[in-house]
């Protein structure tokens, strides 16, 4: 048997709170005019206030040891809703599923078979590789996974790699930019 | 000379292919530089701290 909690004027119900025998639980507005129904689920409710996301950019060229897998630098904080972006870091508060890009911008890409990668490493290991190969000047890869983390010890960062003999990473241009940018998806 | 670069003068025969599958080099930017993180080359062995100072 459903239970319905109602509060109204007395021109009509302005709101009612209702619960079926299935478990679900409907906010209604105007007599059913709007309907929000919570389904029959345990989890966390989530509101713009408490969803991690964030984009971060580098601000300067970066260089790095040819064939070295090597941690980019992002200095710049477009947007950190939930402060969870520091030192280069994303270590998310809120245990789910976030979509996570890494987006790197590649000069002298060198000649043909030479390599160049965004990673996306968890918890300092390599989760996620895109990898170009090309006798281009720049290289722009870029490399996406949709990972769980835990809300408290895991943390995602990004690498790159390049085998040519002077890798560098620019912050936009031919190749595009190098960001780093996450949101959480669902929680857990 | 970089890590990179003292490993390919002990084993000039390791290829590019070698360094993304068997010997991995990282930096994690915390100021230690650059290591080896893992060295599963099926025929030749890691190189000492001797070899590489």
């Amino acid at each position: 048997m459903a239970s319905t909690i109602s509060a109204g004027t007395t021109s009509g119900t302005a709101i009612a709170i209702s619960g079926d025998t299935t478990g679900n639980l409907a906010f209604q507005t105007q007599a059913g005019a709007n309907t929000i129904t919570v389904p029959n689920a345990t989890g966390t409710v989530m509101v713009s206030g408490n969803m991690p996301a964030f984009i971060a950019t580098n601000s300067g060229t970066q260089t790095y040891s040819a064939s070295t897998f090597t941690k980019v630098l992002f200095q710049t904080e477009n947007y950190d809703t939930n402060n969870n972006f520091a030192s280069s870091t994303f270590t998310p508060t809120v245990a789910g599923y976030y979509q996570i890009t890494a987006s790197i911008n590649h000069d002298y890409a060198g000649s043909n078979g030479n390599i160049n990668s965004a990673c996306i490493y968890k918890n300092g290991s390599s989760y996620q590789i895109s990898s170009v190969r090309g006798s281009v000047t720049y290289g722009g890869q870029q490399a996406t996974a949709l990972i769980y983390c835990n809300g408290s010890t895991d943390y995602i960062e990004v690498y790159a790699y390049s085998n040519n003999g002077s890798p560098q990473i620019n912050v936009s241009g031919t190749g595009g930019s190098t960001l780093f940018s996450g949101v959480l998806v669902r929680t857990a | 000379m970089t890590l990179y670069e003292k490993i390919k003068t002990i084993y000039p025969a390791l290829t590019d292919k070698d360094f993304e599958q068997y010997v991995i080099l990282q930096n994690n930017l915390d100021g230690k530089g650059d290591y080896i993180s893992k060295w599963e080359h099926p025929t030749l062995a890691k190189p000492t701290q001797e070899q590489l100072a």
